[in-house]
């Protein structure tokens, strides 16, 4: 990377490279038997350069020989666009919780062992459902060098689990999904996502009918997915800068109950997607969105941030909104961890509060409503009537659609107390909000 | 490199030892609204190692295919942690070994065409979006090509090496009137094919300009039962979707439950419904004559007058379902092992015209092209574009929010108007499965009425 930097300061204005080393050892289970072992080591490279003023970009998996990809960089400058901005001179403080060598030292056995004993457990609380499961741990290694002086590098572990249960009978498949994805192997809490399997299992035995009209619903932490997503699309600096998000020239503005707010936040400890810096180097930093609903900020990475003069807010991520890019694209706004505050109400009590409604805990269609303008519209996968305050049965072939931006506005009718990790992104309770549009059979 | 692999294939001693390695060089134009957001040229080269031990699968993916006999131990190493804890060992379907070299026809080949002149190309089509109405308030005009280079060999000497181009141009147009109403509209395009491929396309940057600005003030359709007719475009997803992914056999072959649902010769539709996965067709995206196991391709029918005739597999699933491997054993990647996929999937042409449907609708929907879509087994949801009234045999107003679903089975069983008109779409997007995304496919149908469909709307 040195000599490269080196070579490239005479030939362009600025210059960025990342670099991304990655070693993941997923782990699969199909109907419950383990199907096979995978050790993936990935690296590549990824180089920026601003010449004449100009921006340029190129990837290459050839670390021994980057020729190429500095010439490609170049060539691409050539006709990039005016760049506007520099390349990160931040100096992020290192993190302790990043990294754990417990993650980076569990062996494939030990991981295979643990897959099965989650799988015992789902077996003993019903043997007739079929279990795909998944293991994954990751180390990687991200390194950014520039011509501004950044020079950083993190060694980042992740472990996540996910099970997938599914249950057949005559004319009717029930599937239900959970997922952790931590940072320290002692995070990990399988009992936890067997309890909250076999819960719902027992919640959706009985399938009931609901009719078309408009009800509250309980989204579980899980299931505000389909609520936030419209909120992450809409607080994305780019959208705002482009006129696409509706929240823009809006900062000040009492736009969500005020008991509603929202935070973007790369520093979380133990975060699933917290890191000292973000994928342009930028340090990760918290920016509230919302703050007892009042529209307070929106994120940035560096490109954006000069266009719309705000400040980096450490949202450069390789990859699209929820990132995954590994080295491949170049960094673009996407959301860190998505904290929203806890109420004061238990999700129980929330439940018991209502006469009829649903309760949502997971959606098909996330993203097909129209997102910019803050609609969901989603058929529900896993969902439940609520009756006279209980839950009486399990939801199929029923829709639910709603604006998020008027339903945290005017319909709000509870946030739970507990706030969980939901989906590697999102740190949430259970959201209820009213008026919701169901449509059932 | 043949003699590379087949050294490395030689001093593994795994049951069954396969190696791919793949070579890309691939390209980027990317604008959002007036600004280039990225102008890119890159490389990448990866392999990946699978060998079967004992009836246990290990898998090695890297980017450095330097040292390819340390890569075969490491994924034997993994397929012995496999086999120790299996009771029942993986077989392989047998077929026939093969050497071939399937190098890729293209009129103008992309990778000769200068940087320049792609951005070139993608600026005036950007033009035409953002100048098409001051309501425009953004774009997303994407160029991409993919040339590859993949090389297959495994221990019973299949030698095959494989060149696979893929070219995508997608545009989209967002329209605001400055309110909360923000829509837009798009033209997805991609095919196995040379640069010619997205030459002349000024007339889809405006038709998706158009479509954005028509949805401003399009209704939204009210939630309901509806008898809907499906554009191909739509048509094809919805069988890709909703269907297709039932008959990939690594769903089904374990799952003894899911078995019985998907039992051949059972009635899925009515005698004129047929449906077909269509291996090899040159010029459609991600078309090659071998799957990433070096079974050749041919044609599947999984719905024949009605009945379920067929699933698709890989070699394993064949083995265990007692089958023929059907070529559809398909990775996106060096870094991804292959599993079932579909290829070219579609409904096959009937004999009714739209027109024919259309009279027969006192009140329906007429949805076009999908904008996303979502399937868990039986249930599915697919949101249109866009969509028109059907009002006593004609087509009215255009409406907007028409979200699909529905159980796939009763669904299939409620088509009853097949077109005449089969259309194939390959899109810029892809199909994902697994964590893989995305993998170039291609669908299409005809026009199809479907009765009792729930559309969800405001």
């Amino acid at each position: 990377m040195d000599k490269l930097l080196e070579a490239l300061k005479n030939k362009v204005d600025q210059a960025e490279i990342y670099r991304r080393r990655a070693r993941t050892i997923p782990i699969e289970f199909r109907s419950g038997k383990l199907e096979s072992l995978k050790s993936k080591e990935t690296e590549g490279i990824a180089l920026r350069v601003i010449a004449k003023g100009r921006l340029g970009f190129s990837t290459t998996t050839d670390v021994a020989d980057p020729s190429v990809l500095s010439n490609a960089a170049i060539a691409a400058a050539a006709f990039g666009e005016e760049a506007g901005f520099s390349f990160s001179d931040d100096d992020p403080a290192p993190r302790d919780d990043v990294y754990d060598k417990e993650i980076a030292d569990v062996s494939e056995e030990a991981l295979v062992a643990l897959g099965k004993n989650v799988i015992g457990k789902l077996r003993d609380a019903d043997t007739q459902v079929d279990i795909n499961l998944s293991l994954t741990k990751t180390i990687q290694t991200v390194a950014i060098k520039n011509t501004s002086g950044l020079n950083v590098e993190e060694e980042r572990t992740h472990i996540s689990l996910s099970a997938e249960i599914g249950k057949t009978s005559k004319g009717d498949i029930f599937v239900l999904f959970d997922e952790q994805e931590v940072r320290a192997m002692s995070e990990l809490d399988p009992d936890r996502l067997v309890k909250h399997i076999v819960d719902f299992l027992r919640y959706g035995k009985k399938i009931v009918s609901v009719e078309s009209k408009k009800l509250p619903v309980v989204f579980t932490p899980n299931g505000t997915i389909a609520l936030l997503l419209p909120l992450m699309v809409g607080f994305n600096g780019k959208s705002v800068y482009m006129g696409t998000s509706p929240l823009k020239g809006r900062i000040g503005e009492m736009a969500f109950d005020p008991r509603f707010s929202l935070t973007d936040d790369g520093t979380v400890q133990h975060g699933p997607r917290s890191s000292a810096f973000d994928d342009e180097g930028t340090s990760s930093s918290r920016t509230r969105l919302v703050s007892q609903g009042t529209i307070e900020g929106f994120t940035y990475d560096l490109w954006t941030a000069a266009l719309a003069k705000a400040a980096p807010t450490g949202n450069g991520y390789k990859g699209g909104l929820l990132g995954g890019g590994g080295f491949r694209t170049p960094p673009n706004i996407g959301v860190s961890n998505m904290l929203v505050s806890a109420g004061d109400a238990d999700e129980k009590e929330i439940i018991s509060s209502i006469k009829e409604g649903l309760l949502v805990e997971s959606v098909l269609g996330l993203g097909q409503g129209n997102l910019a303008s803050g609609e969901f519209s989603n058929n529900v996968a896993v969902a439940f009537k609520i009756e006279d305050g209980k839950i009486v049965g399990r939801v199929k072939n029923t829709m639910i659609s709603g604006n998020s931006y008027e339903l945290l506005k005017d319909n709000l009718i509870a946030l739970g107390k507990d706030a969980t990790w939901a989906l590697g992104a999102v740190n949430t309770p259970a959201i209820a909000v009213g008026g919701v549009n169901v449509i059932g059979q | 490199m043949k003699d590379q692999l087949r050294k490395a294939i030689a001093g593994s001693d795994a049951d069954y030892t396969e190696i791919r390695i793949e070579q890309e060089a691939r390209s980027q134009v990317l604008f959002r609204k007036d600004k280039l957001e990225n102008i890119e040229g890159s490389n990448e080269q990866g392999g990946i190692v699978r060998a079967l031990k004992d009836g246990g699968w290990g898998i090695a993916a890297f980017n450095d295919v330097s040292d390819l006999p340390a890569k075969v131990k490491e994924a034997t190493r993994m397929a012995r942690l496999v086999a120790a804890s299996i009771d029942e060992p993986v077989g392989l379907a047998n077929v026939a070994p093969t050497q071939q070299v399937a190098a890729a026809e293209l009129a103008r080949d992309f990778r000769s065409v200068p940087l320049e002149e792609k951005k070139k190309l993608a600026e005036e089509y950007n033009r035409i979006l953002l100048d098409y109405d001051k309501r425009i308030v953004s774009t997303n005009t994407r160029y991409t090509d993919s040339f590859r280079t993949v090389t297959f060999a495994n221990s019973e000497e299949t030698f095959i090496v494989q060149e696979v181009p893929d070219i995508t141009l997608l545009l989209v147009a967002v329209a605001s009137d400055g309110s909360q109403n923000i829509q837009q509209g798009f033209e997805s395009l991609g095919e196995a094919a040379g640069y010619e491929y997205v030459l002349n396309r000024q007339q889809e940057a405006h038709d998706a300009a158009k479509r954005a600005i028509d949805l401003l003030s399009a209704k939204s359709v009210s939630g309901g039962k509806y008898t809907v007719i499906l554009d191909p475009s739509l048509a094809g997803v919805f069988i890709h979707e909703a269907f297709g992914h039932f008959c990939e056999a690594d769903f089904l072959f374990k799952n003894e439950q899911l078995k019985k649902v998907m039992k051949l010769g059972s009635r899925f539709g009515n005698d004129d419904l047929n449906v077909v996965d269509d291996e090899y067709i040159p010029g459609l995206r991600g078309n090659v004559p071998f799957d990433d196991e070096g079974t050749p391709r041919g044609k599947t029918y999984l719905i024949k007058s009605g009945i379920l005739n067929s699933v698709l597999h890989s070699r394993e699933t064949a083995k265990k379902m007692g089958a023929a491997p059907t070529g559809n054993a398909r990775a996106i990647s060096y870094e991804y092992e292959p599993i079932v996929r579909m290829t070219n999937t579609y409904i096959e042409a009937g004999h009714q015209t739209m027109k024919q449907m259309l009279s027969e609708i006192d009140h329906g929907l007429y949805a076009v092209r999908a904008y996303g879509g979502q399937t868990m087994f039986e249930q599915f949801t697919f949101s249109a574009a866009y969509a028109y009234e059907i009002e006593h045999g004609e087509l009215g107003e255009m409406l907007r929010d028409v979200v699909l679903t529905g159980n796939v089975f009763e669904t299939l069983r409620s088509i009853d108007g097949i077109g005449d008109d089969l259309t194939m779409y390959g899109g810029s997007g892809g199909c994902g499965k697994g964590g893989q995304f995305p993998l170039p496919v291609t669908d299409g149908a005809p026009h199809i009425k479907i009765r009792n469909v729930t559309v969800g709307g405001k």
